[in-house]
């Protein structure tokens, strides 16, 4: 048997006499490694690892930005025309996608289940390499303007929706009275490119054609729409070119044509058009950045206190085996014999805990994937990989070294034989001052910057999810119908032949037609005396809407029900856009381009999980519009079903499209605040909790160590303060180390990332960041205390005796 | 008639563990007078140390009185027993128990740290010179304990011992860590200065050492086998 197997084997012997040593070891290595090297693998995916789509590097996201005269941008998002122009008219792609998104209810289904829906160009299969389980995806057959009536589900609609059938293909669906015809079903392993948000998925898809935008807006130049999205491969022989280059001469195509087309508007004299473009790989991933990186942060924060806990816990194992070290020193192992004894225990626990470190990241890929799924984009390609494998290795190897290297620094050698003879006062193993002192600094560091750094976050979330909303929640359920396509009229007669039906229902105490109260779209508005022009929030409701969410008008009037039924030309302005409107004076009577007349002033509400308040206006709905709030009596709850049956008691083609309660609107909204919340204050909780125990651990250690000084002192007539202040004073030196150094992380990290950080830097943080220190300070001070307590308040001879 | 600097009635000391109850002292009276050289001898394990330590107000006894010049000492707190011990004792270990880290200077010096006067730092100065002095060190003022000789950092020891003034000498075992010629080097410098007034209460089980007491004391068991008998000044 070779030397190596030996000494793995002696060490795996010895180790087996210390199972509580061992247990704290690996189970806190394996969990902080695996955190770790989850996080890793996260931010691998998101941020290194290619897209898993042929010639990605080619792939781009293309923005369209409208800028106004005044060289701003005004808007994002495609207007339909432009993106029909560029789809039809460039050369620089070899392949393009267009995408939009939009959700419907399958109604040729029993269950009318809703389902989210792409609408896409051919050459989406060939671009993102789908693979078909059965049947076909779209071709030639489904280009642009063939509207063919074709659908393709996904593997999980084809599993879920349609029970696997094997004839799906024969079959067709209908969505909004319109039937299509089943022609694939996409391969199980597909990975859709999240291109409408991480949270998107789709469960089917049919040809670009039958998109949801209207007739109407699919002919206007000037209205942007944020769901077109636009992709393309570049072309090979473009790949030399840079981005500039390419932006320019997609800008040339859209711009010329649209100038063309505008020229006749005094509206948009002195405006342009600007294309630009991203990989679509940083389009994908630009949201989760920020979180990825405050994750990497954190568990590396958690490694580095367990790493200093640990190293700790290695050296009092060290000095528990400096007799068998001295016998082993005594009959002539060598100093690098000694060091491979070490480094074979210690690769062992390493091993391990690596070991122990894939269960936990095979497990937090799955708690991530199911509550980040929604926030983090590719957070699906998670797997433990060659990546994860390689990076567990170097970290083995990586703390397998350093630990030893700690160990075998603490071992005077020429001292171990001394030691045999002596008796074992400790002099062949010493913690040397400077690695206690670089070991208490360093937990300190980063502890304080940990904690404050999740404080802060802790802060800001639960401010966020206490902010007052400012309208009524409870009892109140949102419901948006998917109506059949019949003349606005008749829609408008069988909503209110509903409305009455809900009215009458004996649970319900008032109905609103409108949005659910966080909705808005973006509308212009141009002051007809000063022609000043505002781009805002505005939402259409009906009379009801103020009072049953209980927001209070504060000047003027709220609509009446004539506003509402005759469509009338006039707007009620939150107080913020008032005071934009009439800084000094009274927003009412107001007048706008289009002949609207600011009749009313309502206080503004917050939007869950935001802080900022927006300008924003109300104008009259429509009595066709598709969507009704329902105001339950207390204590009644109105359900999914009992809607269902009422609804169809006035109009079986009536379908449910959507019925949810504004508190989970309100809670989904609040979802990334609460759990911010929740995981900083437990972040901050067990970074105090961990450094608490390695700091205690460090101290009562050394305390150990000086008992004879300690105990001498005081037999010569030293009080139990004065060996306190002795002891503090003497890590007090570390201590501010400590601290000095977590400052100036912060510091770094500030200035490294102040674009992301200055919404949360502000005065208000100085009292949390001397909170901080306080309870740090204060956690080392117990540290430090605790330990001399038995040496303190007990009889002298305690301290000096050499036995225990 | 003599004073009594130390003064013991009755003390009995029992140790306690969970198995069993160990009488390592049994109703031990003794008087330690003012000049006197007592020495306490005894077989190991007998009580020797643990009478010391109890003489030294390092630990409490079970039962009975203790005076320290006529003060009763019995029942005091920890900070009582500190600030008594740092005015009125000076202790000696086998094991030497200097301060590694310290110099010889900063050594000696400590116990006036701790002392209530708080006196300046140049009477501390004069102080550790003066006491150096007397144990024959006063030019390893700035060395390191572990530069000494062992019988060089007792006698550093010994210097620390006497530097508050002390009313009595503690010496448990000075010699044992020791070699033959180191020893009777301490052993001078012990005798000279109870010479020259001091008194010392000292634990040994070298009858050679115990004879240059002036007070034997034989222990056994934890109880005092004879009688003091004080050995006529020649
Ligand atoms: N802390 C203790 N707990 C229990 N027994 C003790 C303790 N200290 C000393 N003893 C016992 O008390 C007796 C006297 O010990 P000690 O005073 O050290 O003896 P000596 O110094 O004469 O060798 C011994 O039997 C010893 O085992
Ligand atoms: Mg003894």
């Amino acid at each position: 048997m070779n030397l190596f197997c030996y000494q793995l084997k002696q060490a795996y012997l010895s180790l087996k006499q210390k199972p509580i040593f061992v247990l704290s070891v690996v189970s806190t290595m394996g969990v902080t490694l695996g955190a770790l090297l989850c996080v890793l693998t996260l931010a691998y995916v998101m941020l290194i690892k290619p897209l898993p789509y042929p010639d990605q590097e080619r792939l781009y996201n293309v923005e369209h930005q409208l800028i106004s005269n005044e060289n701003a941008i005004d808007g994002r998002a495609f207007t339909y025309p432009n993106l029909m122009h560029l789809y039809n008219q460039q050369s620089l792609f070899e392949q393009s996608v267009l995408m939009y998104v939009d959700g419907g209810v399958i109604t040729s289904l029993p269950s009318e289940p809703m389902v989210a829906i792409s609408f896409i160009t051919p050459q989406w299969f060939s671009l993102f390499s789908a693979k078909m389980a059965i049947g076909r995806g779209f071709e030639e057959s489904e280009k642009v303007n063939s509207y063919n009536p074709v659908a393709v589900l996904t593997y999980e609609t084809w599993q879920n929706k349609f029970n696997g059938d094997i004839n799906v293909l024969e079959k067709s669906l209908t969505l909004s009275g319109n039937n299509y015809r089943i022609i694939g079903v996409l391969a199980e392993n597909n990975i859709e490119a999240p291109l409408a948000g991480a949270g998107f998925k789709t469960e089917l898809y049919l040809p670009w054609d039958y998109n949801s935008v209207s007739e109407r807006e699919r002919k206007r130049w000037g209205n942007d729409d944020s769901g077109l999205i636009y992709v393309g491969k570049l072309n090979k022989q473009y790949a030399e070119y840079s981005k500039p280059q390419i932006d320019q001469i997609l800008t040339k195509v859209v711009n010329e044509n649209w100038q063309s087309k505008v020229s006749g508007h005094d509206f948009f004299k002195n405006w342009s058009i600007v294309l630009e473009t991203q990989t679509l790989k940083s389009f994908i991933v630009s949201d989760g950045e920020r979180s990825v990186y405050l994750l990497l942060i954190g568990s590396l924060g958690l490694l580095f206190i367990a790493c200093a806990n640990i190293a700790n816990l290695f050296v009092s194992r060290t000095v528990e085996r400096q007799q068998q070290l001295a016998i082993s020193a005594a009959v002539g192992a060598s100093k690098a014999q000694l060091f491979r004894n070490i480094l074979a225990e210690t690769g062992l626990l390493m091993f391990a805990a690596i070991l122990l470190a894939q269960v936990v990241i095979f497990v937090g890929f799955s708690v991530l994937q199911y509550y980040l799924g929604d926030f983090l984009p590719r957070i699906d390609e998670l797997e433990l990989s060659a990546f994860s494998f390689s990076v567990s290795i170097l970290l083995l190897i990586l703390l397998t070294l350093t630990f030893s290297h700690l160990c075998l620094k603490m071992i005077n050698y020429h001292a171990l034989n001394a030691t045999l003879q002596s008796g074992g006062k400790g002099i062949g193993i010493q913690v040397s001052k400077r690695v206690r002192n670089i070991l208490i600094s360093s937990q300190i560091a980063t502890a304080t910057a940990l904690v404050f750094i999740n404080v802060v976050l802790y802060k800001d979330a639960s401010e966020l999810v206490n902010q007052p909303l400012g309208y009524q929640t409870n009892n109140i359920t949102s419901v948006v119908l998917a109506l059949p396509n019949v003349e606005s009229e008749i829609k408008a007669q069988k909503l209110t032949a509903l409305k009455a039906e809900l009215l009458a229902h004996p649970k319900i105490k008032k109905v609103s037609q409108a949005m659910r109260p966080t909705g808005f779209g973006t509308l212009a508005l141009t002051a007809s005396e000063t022609d000043n022009r505002y781009t805002v929030l505005g939402k259409d409701i009906d009379d009801q809407y103020f009072s049953m969410l209980k927001q209070a008008i504060i000047e003027g009037d709220n609509f009446s029900a004539a506003d509402i039924k005759d469509n009338r030309s006039v707007m009620i302005v939150n107080d913020i856009f008032a005071r934009k409107l009439a800084p000094n004076g009274s927003a009412i009577g107001f007048k706008f381009k289009n002949g609207v007349e600011v009749i009313g002033v309502v206080k503004s509400i917050n939007m869950p999980g935001i802080q900022r308040i927006d300008a924003r206006f109300y104008y009259p709905a429509s009595l066709a519009r598709n969507m009704l709030l329902i105001d339950q009596h207390q204590g009644q709850i109105f359900n999914r079903d009992e809607m269902i049956e009422v609804m169809k008691s006035v109009d079986k083609k009536l379908s449910l499209f959507t019925f949810t309660s504004l508190n989970e609107y309100k809670d989904r909204r609040l979802f990334s605040s609460v759990t911010t919340a929740v995981t900083t204050l437990v972040l901050a909780i067990l970074t105090l909790l961990l450094s608490g125990l390695g700091l205690y651990g460090i101290l009562n250690y050394s305390s150990q160590m000086r008992r004879f000084e300690i105990g001498t002192r005081m037999a010569i007539g030293a009080k139990g303060k004065d060996i306190v202040s002795l002891v503090f004073k003497d890590n007090a030196g570390a201590l501010g180390i400590g601290l000095a150094v977590s400052f100036i992380v912060l510091l770094v990290l500030y200035l490294g990332f102040s674009d992301s950080l200055s919404a949360y830097v502000n005065v208000e943080l100085l009292p949390l960041f001397i909170l901080t220190l306080g309870a740090i300070s204060l956690l080392s001070a117990l540290a430090c205390y605790v330990p001399l307590r038995p040496f303190i308040k007990n009889p002298v001879i305690h301290a000096l005796k050499v036995s225990e | 008639m003599s004073t009594a600097i130390l003064l013991l009635k009755n003390i009995g000391k029992i140790f306690e563990t969970e198995e069993l109850e160990t009488h390592a002292l049994k109703s031990i009276n003794l008087t330690v007078n003012k000049g006197d050289y007592v020495s306490i001898s005894g077989p190991s394990g007998c009580g020797k140390s643990t009478l010391l330590s109890i003489m030294g107000l390092l630990d409490v006894s079970s039962s009975g009185e203790y005076f320290i010049e006529g003060v009763n000492v019995t029942d005091l707190s920890l900070d009582q027993a500190a600030e008594v011990r740092n005015a009125k004792i000076g202790f000696i270990f086998q094991s030497f128990n200097l301060i590694d880290e310290l110099s010889v200077f900063d050594n000696v010096a400590l116990p006036l740290r701790y002392h209530a006067d708080k006196p300046n730092n140049a009477t501390i100065k004069k102080r550790v010179i003066e006491c150096l002095e007397k144990v024959g060190l006063s030019h390893r003022i700035s060395h390191k304990p572990n530069q000494l000789s062992g019988g060089q950092q007792q006698r550093v020891a010994i210097a620390r011992a006497l530097v508050a003034n002390p009313a009595v000498l503690l010496v448990d075992e000075p010699t044992g860590n020791l070699d033959s010629k180191s020893a009777d080097q301490v052993m001078d410098v012990l005798d000279q200065l109870n010479k020259a007034g001091t008194t010392i209460c000292m634990v040994t089980h070298d009858p050679r050492y115990a004879d240059m007491a002036r007070t034997k004391v034989q222990l056994l068991d934890g109880a005092i086998l004879q009688a003091p008998v004080a050995k006529m000044v020649g």
